[in-house]
């Protein structure tokens, strides 16, 4: 209606003034010729004998050369205890250089000659690629066939590699979408299954040198092998050289990846991840989706163009969410279908705070009206002729023909599923649409999932349901403490006889109550802290009153959990350190003493330190301490337990020892200590005072 | 032996190729010069036309020499709302009825004005502001209903047009998109029309809409904030130290007044090029340039320069950043715009540096000190047309203690000051520098912003070969004097993110 109307306001217009402006047109009168004829790519195949089959494509527009391998393999194969395996040896294997190349000549040869070689292994499938000037295609092919073929593996690529990967699990929560897509997945695919599993310190230590070489071995064979070769070169040539490279290869057998079944059965959850560091809460709304396969594919591809449209300014949500209600500049959502395992479905926005549930509400009306309502016929055939006539770029380059027919071929889709595809996409009506919306979008079964500020998000949740605080803290590598097994009849015995020794009475222990000097050792030296400090090892808990040399700071630990506060400020300590705080009190010798009944504890043998023999008793916890007992005086001189750094984020053996052990109200109490970080010594601590009630 | 011969070897080559990619290049121009037509408008517009027709796609691309650097005290960020607000159509596409609709537009911006200046006042009047902003609601639905949401970017889309959007940077604004090669006449005819008949339709959600930008972007993103706190710290007075997105109140005050005197100022023939790559015939693009673009207003105008230059610094400057995410960290030192003879050795340093696995820092705390887990130099930013920056970002690894990674690295440039880097590692990036360039040719949208870029930064889109020679002209004496020049203590600014209890 209104493009009718313009163009009448239009001819009058025109026809009142001057012709002059005649040439320039509106839009909507412009008439376009037919688009030009144009060849497009021819690809060549043909396959050696150990199953390696190529794909090649002249383009001499330029003077390089493109080989890109496809292999047959994924981080879907790892083991979960290896989580990390697959990555690691796709990058080490560039990284590390091959047996004839080592890392180091094969970066300078490259780099020498403006070359790229890549290797990588990602979840359903790896490879290698190559990137070069035409002129040196005869001397470095050798090289990437080595680098396929003979990677080295040298440990220490290794061992950067596994720095590196814990790096980047240390930095995983800083960035909010990482956080949203990585928690979103595992809300939907659940936890214990390779869709979600993530590499952890503790799958990456795991890792040898071993796994790799095995990996690679299975997986860099013939026949799981497609090659895809693009550039200015002569075809007949070129086959004679790959034929003559990559003969050699060894055809192993191919690889079959399995993708597990997923049971889902639409729950309604609603999830929040605290972020006190944005202002802006990244949200995501969604079930599972389906498979590819699905003979509703092409109506369901079309709802998604519907609502989320394929460039800026289309889509309903872009239209609603960001330029009618300004809500965001970020919108999103599709139903996605996997070839091989379901995709999900799910629609997300970034926006403040304040504004989180007006958002999800403006985005779950959209999916409700896409069910309720026809898409006008207008807007169906917008969205068809979105699609139908950006066609031209899907063959605009040579490399995205070859890219298309490696990607079909390795799905195992035939040759002409594009085609087939649009065929049935130009079918699809608004009926379907609002029939595949309702088959297959389910608003009231969504999972929410909130990652932003949730003191500034406040109570917007609720009305959702039950809001699930979502625990995102990186698991901590597992300590170095050797995993020796002692008696454990004899530590019973041993723990008894350190328990009669500190307290003989059998007392019951309340409050301690200390006056105490700490010299702690910083990189600007040692400084006196005054501590006054109760414990009360019954309850676990302890408050502390520190004078530092910035001024007093309180800290308190109750619950497993504890603050800190200074200068009229209070904050939470970090959980790693409340929780090292709290096994500090737990597994004190007053503590271990006093309710040694409760505790099981092992005997680890006789232990010499500075010349003097000790009996050493483990007591059994999550993070276990050992004490190194006087047999003579059944006092404790040392306890010896594995520490996390928290800025490092490994561990370290921490090693006090206790002297001066002094008799307060009929229980031995140790007036002076020293604590000593893997060798290093890091405080000094003076009783003045201390009264046991 | 076997690794001797190939050291050999690939010398050998490495004399080889220098010579033929050198060769390759000079054909490249001669190709070059027969692909591409240039033409200027008589009111100043630059056309550059570059043909290739392996298949009926065209790529558009426009530059208009105006960024975050030219806005006004107090607006910025309006050089960025302009860019949305190009979406929006003009007199005919994205409304039912435009003299209707501006009417709105004018009144709703005069009450938006009044209660704007309202509340800078010390003792505002609440009830007005509250009347005000009621008033300036209720104009904006009035304004909505004259609005078709979209249309702008849904013609273009519908018509097969892709990759289409914008952007805004400290030195200039560029949009861009493609189409279907018979569909040439509708970029006319749509770029015409929001170049030359600004509406300023749905200013002040678009306002909102840029808020959350800022907020992605800035304020939830930790390299977000350190860049915005490092480049405010870095430069005193250039305004190459405020941010594009704007500063928060800057995005409240400005006005569709502000915006239109903005554009009235920069968006002026003079200040504008268009490129257009692909499946085109020349003849007819310069056609159709003079029948949509020959009657745009402002011929002769020139758009004025920034004026402030940053003084001399005269001492180290830091800022840290204290949060919850692993540290980053960034140097910056001040150097020169890109028409000063020692940018190019200043890029060569850079690259000599940190780009590649054979790069002296990557070797140095990627693979041997394991320090860092990514360390890169940043090229053209906050800009080039004025002096910009040296500027390095380092990712540390876990654990690793910062201040003894800051004094290494910069241990790593005064070794270069005294003359570390070897002729090897120079010529490997001029080889790295050439072969990036003929990759840079390999598709129309690359090629239609290099040429314009190219032509707006050095004068003429063939600088894209011939800066070849000044490269080839490098000395290692030119990289340790630039070394020795702008990479000292004084002239250099420190930016941290620091975790809270480390």
């Amino acid at each position: 209606m209104i493009t009718i109307m313009k163009r009448t306001v239009l001819f009058l217009f025109m026809m009142l003034l001057s012709v002059s402006v005649m040439a320039q047109k509106k839009y909507d009168e412009i008439t376009y010729p037919e688009l030009n004829e144009f060849e497009k790519a021819n690809v060549e195949e043909f396959t050696l004998d150990n199953g390696i089959t190529f794909y090649l494509v002249e383009d001499k527009e330029l003077p390089l050369i493109r080989v890109s391998v496809t292999v047959r393999t994924g981080s879907l194969l790892e083991p979960s205890s290896k989580t990390g395996l697959a990555s690691l040896t796709g990058q080490v294997m560039r990284e590390g250089g091959s047996v004839n190349y080592p890392a180091d000549e094969l970066n300078l040869l490259l780099e020498n000659n403006a070359a790229f070689m890549s290797t990588f292994i990602g979840f359903g499938s790896g490879g290698a690629s190559m990137n070069l000037l035409k002129e040196d295609f005869d001397e470095l092919l050798p090289v990437f066939v080595d680098l396929i073929q003979n990677p080295a593996f040298p440990e220490d690529k290794i061992d950067l590699a596994k720095t590196q990967a814990k790096s980047n699990i240390s930095r995983r929560n800083d960035g909010q979408q990482g956080i949203a897509v990585r928690e979103f997945r595992k809300l939907i695919y659940g936890k214990d299954i390779p869709y979600t599993t993530q590499a952890e310190y503790a799958t990456i230590d795991a890792i040898t040198k071993e796994d790799m070489i095995d990996f690679h071995k299975q997986a860099f064979v013939g026949n799981n092998m497609m090659i895809g070769v693009i550039g200015d070169f002569d075809t007949r040539d070129m086959k004679r050289k790959l034929e003559e490279d990559f003969g050699s290869l060894n055809a192993g057998s191919e690889t079959t990846l399995l993708y597990p079944d997923i049971d889902y059965d639409f729950p309604s959850t609603v999830n929040l991840i605290d972020k006190p560091d944005v202002n802006q809460s990244f949200v995501f709304a969604g079930h599972i989706g389906g498979l590819r396969e699905n003979p509703d594919y092409a109506a369901l591809q079309l709802m998604n163009e519907v609502l989320s449209g394929s460039g800026i300014g289309s889509g309903r949500l872009f239209q609603t969410v960001r330029s009618d209600l300004g809500l965001a500049y970020s919108v999103f959502g599709e139903y996605s279908s996997n070839i091989n395992y379901p995709g999900f479905f799910y629609v997300g926005v970034m926006t403040q705070s304040s504004t989180t549930a007006e958002a999800i509400d403006a985005m779950l009306a959209e999916l409700r009206k896409l069910q309720n309502e026809s898409v006008p016929e207008e807007e169906l055939n917008e969205a068809k002729d979105r699609f139908l006539n950006s066609l031209v770029f899907r063959y605009d380059s040579k490399n995205k023909i070859l890219s298309e027919r490696i990607n079909n071929e390795y799905n195992g889709l035939p040759q002409d599923y594009f085609d087939q595809y649009v065929e049935q996409l130009k079918q699809v009506t608004s009926e379907d649409i609002k029939h595949v919306a309702n088959e297959y979008i389910k608003p009231d079964k969504v999972q929410i999932l909130v990652v932003g500020n949730a003191e500034e998000i406040g109570d917007q949740l609720n009305k959702y349901g039950v809001v699930n605080n979502v625990d995102i803290s990186i698991p901590l590598p597992a300590s170095d403490e050797e995993e020796v097994s002692g008696d454990a009849a004899e530590g019973k015995a041993l723990l008894e006889k350190m328990a009669k020794s500190i307290n003989p009475d059998g007392k019951q222990v309340g409050n301690v109550v200390v006056q105490s000097t700490v010299t702690q050792v910083t990189p600007m030296g040692a400084i006196d802290i005054k501590n006054s400090a109760t414990f009360n090892y019954k309850e676990v808990s302890m408050v502390a009153n520190l004078e530092t040399p910035q001024g007093n700071v309180t800290m308190e630990v109750k619950n497993g959990s504890g603050v800190m506060k200074a200068m009229g400020q209070e904050q939470p300590l970090p959980p790693p350190m409340a929780s090292a705080m709290t096994d500090d009190i737990r597994y004190h010798y007053l503590s271990a003493s006093s309710k040694h009944e409760n505790l099981e504890a092992e005997y680890l043998g006789m232990e010499e330190v500075d010349g003097k023999d000790y009996a050493a008793l483990r007591i059994i916890a999550e993070n276990p301490i050992t004490f190194l007992v006087d047999p003579e005086t059944g006092l404790p001189h040392f306890s010896r337990k594995a520490q996390l750094n928290m800025q490092t984020g490994t561990f370290v053996t921490l090693v006090v020892s206790y002297s001066d052990w002094r008799n307060v109200d009929g229980v031995m109490y140790a007036f002076s200590t020293e604590t000593v970080n893997d060798g290093e010594k890091a405080s000094a601590t003076i009783f003045e005072e201390v009264s046991i009630n | 032996m076997r690794v001797y011969t190939k050291l050999f070897y690939s010398l050998c080559l490495l004399i080889l190729l220098g010579l033929s990619s050198e060769n390759l290049i000079a054909q490249n121009l001669e190709n070059f010069e027969e692909k591409v037509t240039e033409f200027t408008l008589d009111n100043g517009l630059h056309f550059i036309i570059i043909e290739r027709h392996d298949a009926p796609v065209v790529s558009f691309y426009t530059q208009v020499n105006v960024g975050g650097i030219d806005e006004p005290m107090g607006n910025t960020g309006i050089a960025h709302i302009f860019e949305h607000l190009a979406f929006k159509g003009d007199h005919y596409v994205g409304t039912t009825d435009w003299v209707a609709e501006k009417k709105v537009i004018d009144q709703m911006d005069e009450v938006y004005k009044t209660w704007l200046y309202e509340s800078y006042k010390p003792n505002p009047d609440t009830g007005l502001m509250a009347e005000k902003w009621e008033e300036f609601q209720a104009l904006q639905e009035e304004a909505k209903t004259y609005v078709v949401n979209n249309e702008f970017s849904q013609v273009v889309q519908r018509n097969g047009g892709t990759g289409m959007n914008a952007s805004t940077r400290w030195d200039f604004t560029d949009y861009f998109y493609s189409l279907p090669s018979n569909k040439v006449e509708l970029w006319f005819s749509l770029e015409a029309g929001r170049f030359m008949q600004p509406t300023y339709r749905e200013f002040y959600i678009e306002k909102e809409v840029v808020r959350e930008e800022r907020r992605m972007r800035t304020d939830s993103n930790p390299f977000g904030r350190l860049v915005e706190e490092f480049l405010a710290t870095a430069y005193a007075a250039h305004p190459y130290g405020r941010p594009i997105v704007g500063w928060n109140s800057d995005i409240t005050a400005s006005t569709i007044e502000d915006a239109h005197e903005f554009y009235e100022t920069y968006y002026v023939p003079s200040n504008i090029t268009f490129g257009i790559a692909g499946d085109v015939d020349p003849e007819q693009m310069k056609k159709f340039a003079e029948e949509y673009f020959g009657d745009m207003r402002g011929k002769g105008k020139v758009a004025p320069p920034v004026t402030t230059i940053e003084p001399e610094q005269r001492g180290e400057r830091r800022v840290v950043i204290e949060g919850n995410s692993q540290p980053l960290m960034m140097f910056g030192y001040h150097t020169v715009s890109a028409t000063h003879p020692d940018y190019e050795p200043l890029i060569l340093l850079g690259r000599i540096l940190s780009s590649g696995r054979t790069s002296i820092l990557y070797k140095e705390f990627i693979e041997e000190q394991q320090t860092a887990l990514q360390i890169q130099n940043f090229e053209g930013i906050p800009g080039t047309r004025y002096p910009g920056l040296f500027l390095s970002l380092v990712v540390p690894n876990t654990g690793v203690d910062l201040d003894s990674l800051e004094q290494s690295i910069y241990d790593e440039f005064d070794e270069v000051k005294e003359g570390a880097i070897t002729q090897e590692q120079l010529d490997r990036v001029r080889t790295n520098l050439r072969a990036g360039i003929i990759r840079s040719l390999a598709n129309n949208t690359g090629l239609a912003s290099y040429f314009v870029n190219t032509h707006v930064e050095q004068g003429s889109w063939k600088d894209v070969f011939n800066q070849l020679d000044r490269y080839e002209a490098v000395t290692l004496e030119d990289l340790q004097r630039v070394a020795s020049t702008y990479l000292t203590k004084k002239n250099r600014t420190v930016g941290l993110t620091v975790k809270i209890d480390s």
